[in-house]
């Protein structure tokens, strides 16, 4: 059913080269992280994603994508191993650093994360206000990155007033305001219908085309086929696969 | 960076919080109004309280010391002026017999003078030395010293030293103090829960905004200030609320410059200021405490 709609949607960007040898954006080091005794939600994870990437990380629920997008944004440390983003180690990331590592990415989530009483408009500059109020420009940015995510034209409207997709969209254009150099994406398609979906993978795609890295932890298994990008697979905290144009296969594997 | 837009966000969103959350805001309006209340009372009672010891205490740190009758003149001003060139002795004063007379009638006791008189006794009153001291604890030394001296009256009281009257008098003083100071701290301590209670429950109503300015990577002082300011903001008009029923108060009960409880026009505004200053204290310190759980990583 899904794959009956494509035909209809823009063309896609043509898939990039292989990674460059730049030093890698994003690199996990036999990371694990346990909550309390019980079985570690990542075991032994190592892998890096190059400047300009776009991955692909699959698996269900459960399986460790949610905690890896944490540890990313330093929401949660590492048990043992180490994460590093442009090279820092975010273990050693003191409680003072953490706005400015969050400032340099982007993040959506399932859910949104939209404030209700706010227009469109002013939640995409609440990203800005918060952290730079000074800015010049502000409108401006805003509407760049609103025009980039295809809403120019909703500016005064609430997130109660717009779809599933559209809210997405808005929490894409706030990830975006700060023109970040890592965007992620956990679950970003999951309260959304297969063409919404679709059409908020493509947006994902403009972006990584954009030269923005871009990691999307998803359990949708038709975007990933249909995407052949990068696919790390999880399965019970450990990455079963990882393959530069991989798929999605049930139980959460993957294979080229 | 220009600071004007980030006081202006941070101005703003403390007002939108109080706006929004209204039913909270006053419900902490009226409950830190009443701490306060109760604390700006206790001051002013225990001030009173205070005012009238120390009256106890001025009238008490006074020691008339009786002179005998044979004492010379000059030998009672060397004596004045040696005790004048104490530390403890504030100012000293010679009262005749014929003052202390005057003294005595207009206690009442004239017609008792009189008939001593007329019994061919002359004024049974004596001359005596008065002593303004600097505190009631130097009374006692001052006495012990002055009785050795032999231009003292040689009666059952050479001075009007009364040893029950000034402990049991330090004693009130200090349980005054003691049980004021506890009262303000205990009311204090009540406030700040509440103003505490009153911004995580604002906390917890804006936690999707808190989680959104974590993420998008506001500074941890960026997202504190504006409940910082919230909490500034009900402790101050907490405080002008309370000082206005004070004054409210005063002004039903007081007259002119005589204040209520004897407090004075300048101690009134001590206190308002004191209380909108601890307003604006406990509500900062209260929103730090209440906010800190929301800052988590």
């Amino acid at each position: 059913m899904f794959r009956s709609h494509r035909a209809q949607l823009p063309e896609l960007p043509t898939p990039r080269a292989s990674p460059t040898p730049a030093r890698p954006v994003i690199v996990f080091e036999r990371v694990s992280k346990m909550y309390g005794s019980g079985k570690p939600a990542l075991d032994e994870v190592s892998f890096q994603v190059h400047p300009k990437d776009f991955l692909f990380v699959v698996g269900a629920s459960g399986a460790g994508k949610s905690t890896m997008v944490r540890l990313l944004i330093r929401e949660e440390v590492a048990s043992r191993g180490h994460v590093l983003v442009d090279g820092q180690d975010l273990r050693r990331l003191r409680r003072r650093q953490l706005p400015r590592l969050r400032r340099t990415m982007g993040i959506v989530f399932q859910d949104y994360k939209l404030l209700p009483n706010l227009t469109v408009e002013q939640n995409v500059a609440f990203a800005i206000q918060v952290t730079n109020p000074g800015r010049r420009h502000l409108r401006e940015k805003v509407a760049e990155a609103l025009y980039i995510v295809g809403l120019e034209d909703r500016l005064l409207s609430t997130p109660g007033q717009l779809s599933g997709g559209e809210q997405q969209r808005v929490a894409i254009a706030r990830a975006l305001v700060h023109r970040p150099r890592i965007f992620l994406a956990d679950e970003p398609t999951g309260n959304l219908d297969p063409d919404t979906s679709w059409g908020i993978v493509q947006l994902l795609l403009q972006i990584n085309h954009r030269g923005t890295t871009v990691l999307v932890a998803t359990h949708n298994r038709e975007i990933v086929d249909l995407c052949r990008q990068r696919v790390i697979a999880v399965e019970g905290g450990r990455i079963v696969r990882d393959e530069a144009e991989g798929r999605y296969l049930e139980g959460g594997t993957a294979a080229s | 960076m220009n600071p004007f837009p980030a006081i202006r966000f941070v101005l703003r969103s403390a007002l939108q919080n109080v706006v929004h959350n209204l039913g909270i805001s006053m419900a902490s309006l009226l409950t830190v109004t009443l701490t306060l209340l109760g604390a700006g009372g206790a001051v002013i009672v225990v001030h009173a309280l205070d005012n009238v010891l120390h009256t106890e205490e001025s009238q008490a740190s006074v020691l008339k010391v009786f002179l005998a009758d044979h004492v010379s003149l000059q030998a009672v001003m060397e004596m004045e002026a040696q005790l004048a060139a104490q530390r403890p002795v504030v100012s000293v004063s010679f009262e005749n017999k014929d003052a202390a007379v005057r003294q005595a009638g207009s206690l009442g006791l004239r017609a008792a003078i009189n008939t001593l008189r007329d019994t061919g006794g002359g004024n049974p009153l004596p001359a005596s030395l008065n002593l303004k001291l600097r505190s009631i604890a130097a009374v006692t030394t001052i006495n012990n010293e002055v009785r050795t001296s032999p231009l003292i009256f040689q009666g059952a009281h050479p001075t009007d030293y009364n040893p029950d009257v000034i402990p049991r008098l330090e004693r009130y003083i200090l349980i005054a103090q003691i049980a004021g100071a506890v009262l303000v701290a205990v009311i204090g301590a009540v406030a700040l829960v509440i103003i505490t209670i009153s911004i995580r429950t604002a906390a917890y109503v804006r936690r999707r905004e808190i989680e959104i300015m974590k993420l998008v990577g506001a500074s941890e002082w960026f997202i504190r200030w504006p409940f910082i300011f919230e909490g500034m903001i009900i402790g101050i008009a907490s405080a002008v609320v309370a000082s206005a029923v004070l004054l409210g108060v005063e002004a039903l009960f007081g007259s002119g410059r005589s204040l209520f409880l004897g407090i004075g026009l300048h101690f009134a505004l001590v206190v308002v200021g004191g209380l909108v200053v601890a307003g604006a204290l406990l509500g900062a310190f209260g929103s730090m405490v209440g906010i800190r759980r929301s800052l988590a990583v």
